[in-house]
């Protein structure tokens, strides 16, 4: 693999010199190097608002001293500032922990020397910016023209090509040639006083060939649409409820409302609710959740590019795995990034995520799902009574302290007797991480498997994420509304 | 990016070769901006991380005369590097669509406000270990307190200089510092084993007036506050809004829907609502750029035009001159611009924000406006935010408390409530004679009378 030229300054020399200069000092270190290209458009009502594009170059420089972490970020890649910016970070470090009350040492693993390249049938760099504006405007022409109804229209491509160094004491050192593209769609539709809006997106690692796929040909279609069946949609009414989640607020739900007290970081800061309960049953006897972020997911869902959320290694240089967060009810692992596996003394599972070189490293979730088992939708809408079957959401978010979460669907339709009826739009649920998991009362077989990409923000930073499941029932939710 | 002349000689030569370059030029402008900082992190209530970083960066936007835009940015400087972003802008513009509604960047202006204490000459010698110092307050506070387990929080100094220049001679520049501090405090009732977490964060101009003692005690009573909570039943009752309540509920979203972008585009609630009645006579707002030392203040926006003070709504009543502008939709409207251009970096293209968004006081003590009320809610943070298009809020009580009798009581669990914005602008009856200021918010306590409140309680 070619490694770009900017890149090369990391060779084994330079290496061994930072080695030298870290000596005894401190017990880890590592570096973060990337430049990064890419293309943002962005059309409203089918004219362009702004075409961009970028060349960033990052640089992160990390040290462990004994429970002391000092950063030093830089813009510049050059021998002679990298290693001052070393020596300072390692002083950094030290300060830190002269101060600090919880010492640790990171434990060493085992290094990994290896590259690795997203695959891409279409490279970014080989498509023009005059195509990729057309598949935009392509996009905008389509909802504009769907419907009278439809009012306004926002659509964003984006797109980035990242060269990425990682190399630290353990020995390791992983180049990568990353390549990834994310378009979405808004569209605002109007009729009498109401407007409604709807937003679809898709998102993948890989080439230009992922919005060839018949999910992102439809895209913008899709949402035009959805946007206009909201307009006559009803404000929910305020109580308790059984839902039915399908895969998309079922992963949301699982991401929010449980994978984020999974992570070690917060477990350690005593900022989550499921400090302590491993081996506690936590959930419905029946459920299993999982974090999956390894390569090679998107064929199982006929895609020809990779998961927006996986990752061949983290940003600690560890390689993605499969965790599993809750088997048969019961809490089996918190998720952890090198600080949190070593102190609690166990090896890391590949959580240590930062959303560029200058950020540091903290514990992330990947692709987040719950495993399918075997009822099948159409029954559990038939066996439910009274209920909404929601589909999709908004946002949702959750107090990991506390364990009260919440979330905003974007399609509810009401259940009466077993039969799916009107639409509601603006239906949020809300609940206590504790208590949900245990109120499920079905989980949906294998062919109701999906699941939805998007960004996830901790701590000011933004990663990748993926998250998904079957469609599932919660008994006894509470939904808040308009009247 | 050291020498301020090169910066100037650079952006000189860039637009010259901007003018020269683009087919059919109509404008351009050059942006640079740098930014250091030193981060301090406290986790498990103890010092664990220090970050030191810079992040500069220079941008080009490029407009030709069917008012197409092309945008590039990079963060290296050298002539070499602005002739190749120069290039791809060229590019970017050649490929967009035309634009019948952009007239212009910014012309020249004659004079600027001189707003003043902007930026602290005590960062030019702030060093680590004082630094520290703000970090230690935090956890003395958390460490003498029986409920209190654990604190983040982090301390964090910053610089930033930033300079304008387009081919219409605007040409300035502007340093100014930011200093914050963060406190998170978790509690546990140790005989429930119940926890609760409370957040206080204060945002500064001025290094000396960072006080992480008073951010860590508010933290610390946020977070007993919210201790032993209770469901409750779905009712109708007044709610008085903290600062940051009525930030979450009032503040933001009007600052959202009097963005003139969402306006012409018809996406804000408050459409045809100019130059009527949208809200009690409690309601009084403005968004004043010009108040020395405060965090949204700047002399011009990320587009070069001056700063001012406009008013918005005026007891209830919103003005018709009560939008905020930047070039382009100032230019689509044929009014002037209200300097209130943003720009987060270099590497964004100028969208529409707030200076300091200031909701007028009212006479009461938060005290009296407690006391007056038999059964309610004491509404601290929701994480949830209006829907601006349509004004309709739904959301999560995150902290809040019952009032019982004029006192606050116990705290909320899965607490929900849901009214239209206009309604809760209707309903304000009182606002207290204090505020605070979190970053370019100033918001009082504020309370509203008939808020239909959803509880889990059957």
């Amino acid at each position: 693999m070619e490694i770009k030229d900017e890149l090369k300054l990391f060779d084994i020399d330079f290496i061994n010199h930072l080695t030298q200069e870290a000596g005894n000092q401190i017990d880890y270190w590592d570096i973060r190097a990337t430049i990064s290209n890419g293309t943002s458009i962005d059309f409203t009502d089918q004219k362009s608002t702004e075409i961009s594009s970028y060349e960033i170059t990052n640089c992160g420089i990390r040290t462990f001293a004994n429970g002391g972490v000092g950063f030093y970020v830089l813009n510049d890649l050059n021998k002679d500032l990298i290693r001052t910016s070393f020596l300072k970070s390692i002083k950094l470090a030290k300060l830190t922990e002269s101060l600090s009350k919880h010492k640790f040492k990171i434990k060493e693993v085992d290094p990994i020397n290896k590259n690795f390249k997203i695959k891409s049938k279409r490279k970014l760099v080989d498509v023009d910016i005059e195509e990729k504006i057309l598949l935009v405007k392509n996009h905008e022409k389509l909802a504009s023209n769907y419907s009278k109804k439809v009012k306004n229209t926002h659509t964003i491509y984006m797109d980035g090509v990242k060269s990425y160094v990682f190399i630290n004491s353990f020995g390791s050192n992983i180049y990568q040639d990353l390549s990834y593209l994310r378009l979405l769609n808004i569209v605002y539709s109007q009729k009498g006083g109401v407007i409604q809006r709807s937003i679809n997106s898709v998102g993948g690692l890989g080439g230009f060939e992922i919005l060839s796929t018949e999910k992102a040909e439809n895209l913008s279609v899709k949402t035009a649409q959805e946007s206009i069946e909201l307009l006559e949609a009803k404000s929910p009414v305020g109580g308790k409820f059984t839902i039915i989640a399908d895969p998309k607020l079922a992963g949301t739900l699982i991401h929010e409302a449980f994978g984020h007290a999974c992570e070690a970081d917060l477990i350690l800061s005593k900022e989550s609710i499921l400090e302590g309960k491993i081996g506690q049953k936590v959930a419905f006897d029946d459920i299993n959740v999982v974090d999956n972020p390894s390569m090679g997911q998107g064929s199982k869902f006929g895609l020809p590019y990779e998961l927006f959320g996986c990752y061949f290694v983290d940003d600690e240089g560890i390689p993605s795995q499969k965790t599993v967060l809750i088997e048969n009810g019961v809490f089996k692992n918190y998720l952890h990034n090198l600080e949190t596996s070593s102190r609690m003394n166990i090896p890391p599972n590949g959580h240590g995520r930062a959303s560029t070189s200058s950020s540091k490293p903290q514990v992330r979730m990947g692709f987040t799902y719950i495993e399918p088992k075997d009822w099948n939708v159409d029954e559990m809408i038939q066996d439910t009574k009274n209920g909404i079957l929601c589909e999709d959401f908004l946002y949702g978010y959750t107090n990991p302290t506390t364990g009260n979460f919440q979330f905003k669907c974007k399609f509810s339709y009401k259940i009466k007797n077993g039969e799916k009826q009107e639409l509601m739009r603006d239906v949020a649920l809300s609940g206590m991480i504790l208590e949900v998991l245990k109120k499920i009362s079905a989980i949906g077989d294998e062919n109701t498997f999906g699941f939805s990409s998007g960004i996830c923000g901790k701590g000011g930073q933004s990663v990748r994420v993926s998250d998904g499941g079957p469609y599932i029932r919660i008994d006894n939710i509470t939904v808040g509304g308009l009247n | 990016m050291d020498n301020t002349t090169d910066i100037f000689e650079l952006a000189n030569y860039g637009i010259k070769i901007a003018e020269k370059k683009a087919p059919n030029f109509k404008c351009a402008e050059i942006f640079f901006g740098k930014n250091e900082y030193t981060n301090i992190e406290l986790e498990e209530n103890s010092i664990k991380y220090s970050e030191i970083g810079s992040d500069h960066g220079v941008s080009i936007r490029i407009y030709n005369r069917r008012g197409s835009l092309g945008f590039a940015f990079t963060n290296k400087f050298n002539k070499k590097i602005i002739e190749k972003i120069i290039k791809i802008a060229i590019k970017m513009m050649n490929a967009g669509t035309a634009d019948p509604n952009f007239q212009n960047l910014p012309l020249k202006y004659k004079t600027y406000p001189n707003v003043k204490k902007l930026y602290d000459t005590s960062i030019e010698t702030l060093t680590i270990e004082e630094s520290i110092e703000y970090v230690k307050d935090l956890i003395k506070i958390c460490k003498n307190d029986n409920l209190a387990i654990s604190q983040s929080g982090d301390f964090t100094s910053s610089s930033n200089i930033s300079y304008v220049f387009n081919s219409n001679d605007i040409e300035v520049f502007e340093k100014e510092t930011v200093f914050s501090i963060s406190s998170n405090i978790i509690v546990k009732n140790k005989s429930t084993g119940e926890t609760s977490n409370g957040f206080e964060s204060q945002i500064k101009r001025k290094l000396k007036d960072i006080n992480g003692t008073n951010t860590a005690i508010e933290a610390l009573k946020n977070a007993k506050r919210n201790l032993n909570r209770i469901k409750i039943k779905s009712k109708k009752m007044p709610v008085i809004l903290s600062p940051k309540g009525t930030i979450n509920l009032i503040l933001n979203p009007i600052a959202s829907a009097i963005n003139a972008e969402l306006f012409q585009y018809k996406r804000s609630f408050l459409v045809d609502k100019r130059e009527k009645v949208i809200g009690s006579e409690y309601l009084t707002l403005e968004d004043n750029a010009l108040i020395d030392g405060a965090v949204g203040s700047s002399n011009f926006d990320g587009e070069g035009v001056p700063c001012m003070n406009k008013k918005i709504i005026n007891k209830g009543f919103f003005l018709k001159s009560g939008l905020l502008h930047n070039s382009y939709t100032a230019g689509k409207e044929g009014v002037e611009s209200t300097g209130n251009g943003s720009r987060r970096s270099f590497s964004s293209v100028p969208s529409i924000g707030i200076s300091n968004f200031v909701m007028q006081t009212g006479t009461s003590s938060i005290e009296e406006m407690i006391k007056d009320v038999k059964e309610g809610i004491f509404l601290n943070t929701t994480g949830d935010s209006a829907n601006i298009a349509t004004g309709d809020f739904s959301g999560l009580i995150s902290q809040g408390n019952l009032i019982k009798d004029g006192e606050i009581k116990q705290a909320l669990n899965e607490t929900m409530f849901g009214i239209n914005l206009l309604d809760l602008f209707k309903n304000i009856d009182a606002v207290s004679k204090d505020s605070r200021f979190y970053g370019p918010f100033k918001a009082p306590y504020v309370r509203i009378k008939d808020v239909q409140i959803i509880g889990a309680k059957s």
